[in-house]
């Protein structure tokens, strides 16, 4: 069996829990297909995708074993754009978070490249599987629309502290409370880019249900130094690392 | 004495409103001043979400500028430490620090910018000083009217 993550701490758990393809992820709420691409903002809703080469049924490609090994992705087939999607995520018990997001998506994705900051994780892929990507990352577990953001750009605020009502802060705005439904709204596309109708991503999930399902270790949560297990698998990786870097034939 | 509360989160208008009402009222405390980080511009999306509005304290209308991030309170004396903790727990649900560490969080001296904003030799009455807004613009307590020159 593959071994994804150390520990015996729930954080340990949920980090397992996303980096297996094999576990289904909890949908937490419902987001339509047009609302994803509006939340996107690279094409209009109902518009054709944009390609940057013919399909590749009708090109002529060269003989090569790995061309026929790999079986294309809808949009590599299409011969689609590469688009691309990015979230930052609160270090108050957000659900994901860089790291882990890069690691589940390379075990659950196809045909992606991932990259991560400090504060943002990018994932891009073709036009059509970024939509599909975006639909799941934003539907399950991944997302909390409170504590995580979509942000194209300007993504500062995972380290600032939380709004009273839970809300991480968005200089742009593009997620919003609003106090009469209880439901967050996003008013702009993820680069900011005002939207003509919000849309509804549903209502922010509790701080238990927050501290539950988090995948950060923190002092005032699951703190990193009381999972023994996973502090002596990263000591051992430490160590021989170390040892080797110093004398490899150690 | 000055003492800081730190709210875990950012406080909204409403919370900062039923606080300062509780903590003004003592009569130990001097004086109050809020930091934090500005409300966002007034536009469409702030008039729907957004939690600006005129809060009332002790009667008197106070237009907030700023998010409650943290509060400085300065007091005649340290008594008033634990009816202000008694406060904060009754309004705070989300956790807060009161920090009494540093003997100082209001500022007392005039400084530079205090001299470029109101003159060098303009008298600041002591009790106002560290309460102006250091990054309030000229503009927006004071119009300038332009000369008439008609004859």
């Amino acid at each position: 069996m593959a071994q994804f993550y150390p520990g015996t701490s729930q954080v340990a758990q949920n980090r397992r829990n996303f980096s297996n393809p094999d576990y289904e992820l909890e949908v937490l709420r419902e987001i339509s297909d047009e609302d994803v691409v509006k939340v996107l903002g690279h094409r209009a809703p109902g518009e054709e995708y944009k390609s940057v080469h013919p399909p590749l049924d009708e090109m002529d490609e060269p003989d090569d074993i790995v061309r026929e090994l790999v079986t294309p992705i809808d949009g590599a087939k299409a011969g689609d754009r590469v688009r691309y999607i990015q979230f930052a995520d609160s270090m108050y018990f957000a659900p994901a978070q860089p790291y882990l997001r890069a690691r589940s998506y390379v075990n659950r994705y196809r045909g992606i490249d991932t990259g991560t900051l400090s504060g943002r994780q990018i994932i891009e892929a073709r036009e059509r599987d970024v939509e599909r990507i975006s639909k799941e990352l934003l539907e399950t577990e991944y997302f909390d629309p409170a504590t995580s953001g979509i942000r194209g750009a300007g993504v500062h605020g995972h380290s600032l502290r939380l709004d009273e009502n839970g809300m991480m802060f968005d200089m742009l705005r593009r997620q919003v409370f609003n106090k009469e439904t209880g439901k967050v709204e996003m008013v702009k596309d993820q680069i900011g880019k005002e939207l003509d109708e919000p849309v509804v991503l549903g209502e922010p999930l509790a701080e238990d249900v927050l501290r539950a399902k988090t995948t950060i270790y923190r002092v005032d949560g699951d703190a990193y130094k009381d999972d023994e297990d996973a502090v002596t698998v990263l000591k051992q990786i430490h160590v021989t690392r170390s040892n080797f870097g110093f004398n490899p034939e150690l | 004495m000055d003492i800081e509360i730190f709210p875990h989160r950012i406080l909204g208008a409403d919370t900062t409103e039923k606080l300062l009402n509780d903590i003004e009222s003592l009569d130990s405390v001097k004086r109050t001043v809020l930091q934090g980080p500005r409300l966002p511009p007034q536009d469409a999306i702030d008039r729907k979400y957004g939690d600006r509005r005129i809060i009332e304290v002790n009667g008197e209308k106070l237009e907030l500028k700023v998010k409650t991030g943290r509060i400085f309170v300065e007091l005649f004396d340290e008594s008033a430490i634990d009816e202000i903790e008694v406060i904060c727990n009754n309004h705070i649900t989300i956790g807060f620090d009161i920090n009494t560490s540093k003997s100082q969080y209001i500022r007392k001296q005039r400084t530079v910018s205090d001299g470029l904003k109101y003159g060098e030799n303009t008298e600041i009455p002591e009790e106002l000083i560290g309460l102006s807004d250091q990054r309030s613009k000229f503009s927006e307590s004071v119009s300038i009217l332009k000369r008439d020159t008609m004859e």
